[in-house]
């Protein structure tokens, strides 16, 4: 709903955003801020330092000394226990099936939910929208017990489905109110001019409504893995065999005799895991900074 | 739209209700038939558990699985483990719900697993020990840990251990304190080794059970093992001399900054390495952690430092000092309704070698014999806990976080970080425990 | 709507979601719904009670509304640190010139790591010798030092603290793509009027953004009242309640003390509060506009 914005309006944003007015007065205030989101990114990126160097440290060393101090020691020995005790590419493979699988059916069927409300529209769009909006704010945990036992019916425990089906359903209606909410930034001309033209609704979503979702559809699948990558509760209720768990269950194997937790295998385990997600964030945001920046810069 | 709406939701409440009561109505094997007629079918059967990926009891079954395997084409053993005990029960219980248990699964004998033996869903484990010709390798104990208050047995043990209070000798001397020779030597013991400048006690206070312990300890002594049976049907209450003696002595732990600060949020850990490091001079855990505490694996410089203690009586004591918490672990519970020739076999042949198989990984087992392989590695307390456990007395002082209803239990791990940082009293801890219980258990025990 | 729509291409369109939606979200909470009117412990046979896990949770649970009020607390940290927070970063990004894409990425990061390496991280923060204290003492305010997951007074906000720092990159990203997209001249223009800095934002930036900013705080109110982990993993709700949020205190009502009845009634409730939440956003925003 971000980006959309843009796209709707960027025929009025001819100047780059970046221009500034005067100068010579704000220099000072530009540099505090500079300053500021200078100190900000390093709390933000602390943990993931912090997170790296513990992965390094031997296990003696990380009980025994400050925690936020220099470490005393380096050591990959972490990383072997990581890999040993767990079958960390089998996880991360888990994690991107579910992920990737769950985002398909949250864009889809966001994009066709959204379409079908907020385009086509129908008698009792409201309602149907109002059905929806009512999910964005059901607590995940309310439906284990309830969608265990129909699973269990149907016969979907223990499958990749099982943990892509919910994740998706419940992200979806945050995914339909975004997707609707840009949608209602294309501008109904749009849609009549290809309407006269004989564009049926079929062609309309694909030639005119998809090509413009583009920067949405990153939005979407930005947030939604994050938390989806991040899913613990859906997994273990009904993940059951060990080549299908994701990562947050895979890191359990670090967990020993009455919940002693093997802490520096777990981070080196995290650090990992962490990749692959982080990499597709970069390039995910490369191309909705792309599109962003080629819409603020056409005038 | 809002009739169909509604009849949807009809049909959805007949449909679960279908499953809730299809619960009771169980096929397969009675409980008590531990020798089901047939023949044996080499099939995958598998056990839902909660202990460590890569600890003894694992590997072990696994390698006796393979073995098994061999001679029959076609089992296979999934083993299927969430070491973390809360997301295991939460997995547990929500498969008992849906009635979806497998073959094997692990559960303490809670109220909860009672219930369920009480439905016929769970294998008598004590005709079918003593059908597989084991029921006497085991350890009485091992065996009475498991057992539900009626006596009966219906989980099988893989572990045993005895909890200890390990101490640091140096810092003991240092603080010119002894080893406690009663309870009530606690808060003395505590104030000089503060005075000192260590912690005295490292507590894992995040995981509620280990502090729910220290709240087991005067009781057991001064009323012995039947306090808390009663006390959780609600038939004897908080209030009683006994109880209000484990709330003023923890209360008085509390005052004299037993446990290290900020204890409720420190994990399991942050705790042992606190008493590994050197920082803190008692740490209460059991065996299991052996291979931690009493091999070179522990730092050297508190090494030669470390012995324990067990629980120290109290005067008027009414149970001994060889009684104390000894452990079996989480139990294995058989699931009636898919017991067959094949499952009985498969434990047949690993319960027979469980014990030796076991006993070689220098690990503690519910059996008497073989005794462990103590470690190349190990410092001479190994041995002595491992003789200790062996003279473990009779009466045995039960978990109380597996004895309580689940909602008095917690209300009870939450009063107790209460009432040790001094938030409240302990004349209010025990009336705010009476009114849980008062509540609660007469509900869950009916 | 649509001139050439017909109906069928309605239902092609509607189907796919609602049949996902129906099966994953809708059917499992009328089954919840269901559930509040009986007495379950997930083993025995459901008893049906009528009201009264309704009653018992208005009337007779204290444990209740301790736990509603705590989780208003951490929605309103949770809600200060995301939009305050994604604002004012999201401001000060729109002012820089250059970085800003490897400045958004660097944002993120936290949100990336999984809760569990970021609930052990802030445990060390806040323990007794923990970061925050040692910065106190280095700093001479080491008589604000306390161990800060352990005071009753302090726990319900350094649980709220994390949930809410993780998740700012995220709405800051969203602000900040609204941001640049307001138009530069209508800010000239009102800069050319003699408007100050705050001028600017109250009347130029922050209309123009007012949609985003519901959409934004919409997701930010949902998320913190469905708000669960980092509190259940850093403190289990303690000490004593004064960290239990109502998301917690439901999954312990079901999965520890095994009351599936009284856990669905808890999230009945989850799911009017969050209803309640929502609709009172959007009147405030929207009547806010018309004015």
């Amino acid at each position: 709903m971000t980006t959309q914005l843009m796209e709707s309006r960027r025929a009025e944003s001819p100047s780059s955003p970046s221009a500034p007015a005067r100068p010579g007065r704000l220099d000072l205030h530009r540099l505090a801020s500079r300053v500021l989101v200078a100190l900000l990114v390093v709390i933000q990126v602390y943990p993931l330092v912090w997170l790296f160097t513990t992965s390094l440290r031997d296990a003696h060393d990380f009980a025994a000394n400050n925690a936020f101090g220099m470490p005393h020691s380096f050591t990959l020995d972490n990383f072997r226990r990581a890999f040993e005790q767990g079958d960390l590419g089998r996880y991360v493979l888990n994690s991107i099936i579910v992920t990737a699988g769950a985002d398909l059916l949250i864009v889809v069927c966001g994009m066709m939910g959204a379409y079908a409300i907020e385009v086509l529209g129908f008698r009792g769009s409201k309602v149907v929208r109002a059905a929806f909006l009512l999910g964005i704010i059901v607590p995940v945990q309310v439906a284990l017990v309830p969608l265990f036992i129909d699973y269990s019916k149907v016969g979907l425990l223990d499958t990749y489905q099982s943990m892509i089906i919910p994740l998706a359903g419940f992200s979806l209606p945050m995914s339909i109110y975004l997707f609707s909410s840009f949608f209602s930034y294309i501008s109904r001309e749009t849609y009549e001019a290809a309407s006269l033209d004989g564009a049926g609704p079929y062609r309309i979503f694909s030639k005119i409504t998809l090509p413009l979702s583009v920067n949405t559809i990153v939005t979407v699948v930005m947030v939604n893995s994050i938390f989806i990558w991040n899913d613990f509760i859906f997994a273990n209720t009904f993940v059951l065999s060990e080549n299908l768990k994701t990562i947050p269950l895979g890191l359990q194997n670090y967990i020993g005799a009455m919940g002693k937790t093997d802490w520096t295998a777990t981070f080196a385990a995290v650090c990992v895991t962490v990749t692959p997600l982080l990499l597709v964030f970069l390039v995910l945001n490369k191309a909705m900074i792309y599109g962003l920046e080629s819409g603020a810069n056409k005038g | 739209m809002k009739k169909t709406l509604w009849s949807a939701a009809a049909a959805l409440a007949v449909a679960l209700t279908a499953t809730a009561c299809g619960g009771s109505g169980n096929t397969g094997t009675s409980p008590t038939d531990v020798n089901p007629k047939g023949q044996i079918k080499p099939h995958a059967i598998s056990w839902l558990l909660s202990r460590p990926a890569d600890g003894a009891v694992i590997k072990t079954m696994e390698s006796l699985a393979g073995e098994y395997a061999k001679d029959h084409p076609g089992f296979k053993l999934n083993l299927i483990t969430t070491p973390d005990r809360p997301s295991y029960i939460q997995k547990y219980e929500t498969l008992a719900a849906a009635n979806k248990l497998p073959e094997l699964f692990d559960t303490d004998a809670t109220p909860f697993a009672e219930k369920l033996a009480k439905q016929g869903r769970m294998i008598d484990a004590d005709k079918l020990l003593r059908s597989l010709g084991v029921y006497d390798n085991y350890r009485p104990s091992a065996l009475d840990y498991q057992r539900f208050d009626d006596g009966s047995l219906y989980m099988v043990p893989f572990e045993y251990g005895i909890e200890v209070f390990w101490y640091n000798k140096a810092l003991l001397e240092k603080a010119g304190v002894k080893v406690p020779t009663s309870l009530d030597d606690f808060p003395a013991m505590c104030t000089a080794l503060r005075k000192s400048g260590v912690t005295p006690i490292a507590l894992d206070g995040q995981d509620q059970w280990p502090l729910e312990r220290y709240m087991a300890y005067q009781p057991f002594r001064v009323a012995g093992p039947d306090y808390i049976k009663s006390l959780k049907t609600g038939k004897a209450s908080f209030s009683d001399p006994a109880g209000q003696k484990a709330a003023s002595w923890l209360s008085d732990l509390g005052e004299s900054k037993c446990f290290e600060d900020g204890f409720s949020s420190v994990g399991y850990a942050d705790a042992q390495a606190l008493f590994t490091s050197g920082k803190a001079a008692v740490y209460g855990i059991g065996s299991w952690e052996l291979g931690s505490l009493a091999t070179d694996a522990l730092d050297p410089a508190v090494r030669n430092d470390v012995d324990y203690f067990t629980l120290p009586t109290v005067s008027g004591s009414v149970t001994d000092p060889n009684e104390y918490v000894a452990p079996s672990g989480i139990g294995m519970a058989v699931n009636a309704k898919t017991f067959d020739p094949l499952v009985r076999d498969f434990l047949k042949f690993a319960l027979s070698k469980y014990a030796a198989a076991y006993a070689a990984t220098g690990a503690l087992g519910p059996t008497t014999t073989p005794a462990p392989t103590i470690p190349s590695n190990a410092t001479p307390i190994y041995s002595k806990a491992v003789a200790d456990a062996d003279k473990v007395g009779k009466r045995l002082a039960m978990p109380w976080d597996t004895q309580l209803d689940p909602t008095t239990n917690t209300t009870l791990q939450q009063q107790l970080t209460l009432l040790v940082q001094g938030q409240v009293t302990p004349e209010e801890f025990v009336s705010t425990m009476d009114k849980a219980l008062d509540e609660n258990a007469p509900k869950y025990f009916k | 709507m649509l001139p050439h729509r017909s109906r069928l291409s309605v239902l092609v369109f509607l189907l796919p979601p609602l049949l996902l939606y129906g099966a994953a979200v809708l059917l499992p909470i009328l089954q919840s719904l269901f559930l509040s009117f009986f007495s379950w412990d997930g083993i025995t046979d459901m008893e049906f009670v009528g009201l009264s896990n309704y009653t018992h949770m208005l009337r007779h649970d204290p444990s209740f509304w301790t736990t509603f009020g705590n989780q208003l607390v951490y929605v309103a940290i949770c809600l200060v640190l995301q939009l305050g927070g994604g604002l004012v970063v999201a401001t000060l990004l729109a002012s820089l010139t250059r970085g800003r894409e490897v400045i958004k990425v660097l944002y993120l990061m936290p949100a990336v790591i999984s809760t569990v390496a970021i609930a052990f991280l802030f445990q060390r923060i806040y323990a007794t010798d923990g970061l925050i204290n040692s910065i106190l003492h280095a700093v001479g305010l080491g008589g604000l030092a306390r161990p800060w997951l352990s005071d009753v007074h302090t726990v319900l906000a350094a649980v709220s603290t994390p949930e809410g720092w993780r998740f700012i990159g995220i709405y800051m990203v969203i602000i900040y793509a609204a941001l640049i997209a307001v138009p530069k001249e209508l800010e000239e223009a009102a800069r050319l009027d003699g408007a100050n800095r705050w001028q600017l934002f109250a009347h130029i930036r922050f209309p123009y953004i007012r949609p985003v900013w519901l959409t934004t705080t919409i997701m930010a109110t949902t998320y913190a009242l469905r708000g669960f982990d980092i509190p259940y993993l850093l403190t289990n709700g303690g000490p004593g309640q004064s960290s239990e949020l109502v998301t917690t205190y439901m999954y312990k009502t079901a999965f520890t003390s095994t009351n599936y009845g009284y856990a669905s009634t808890l999230s009945v409730f989850i799911v009017v509060e969050c209803l309640v939440a929502v609709g009172l956003i959007v009147l405030l925003l929207q009547r806010k506009a018309e004015s």
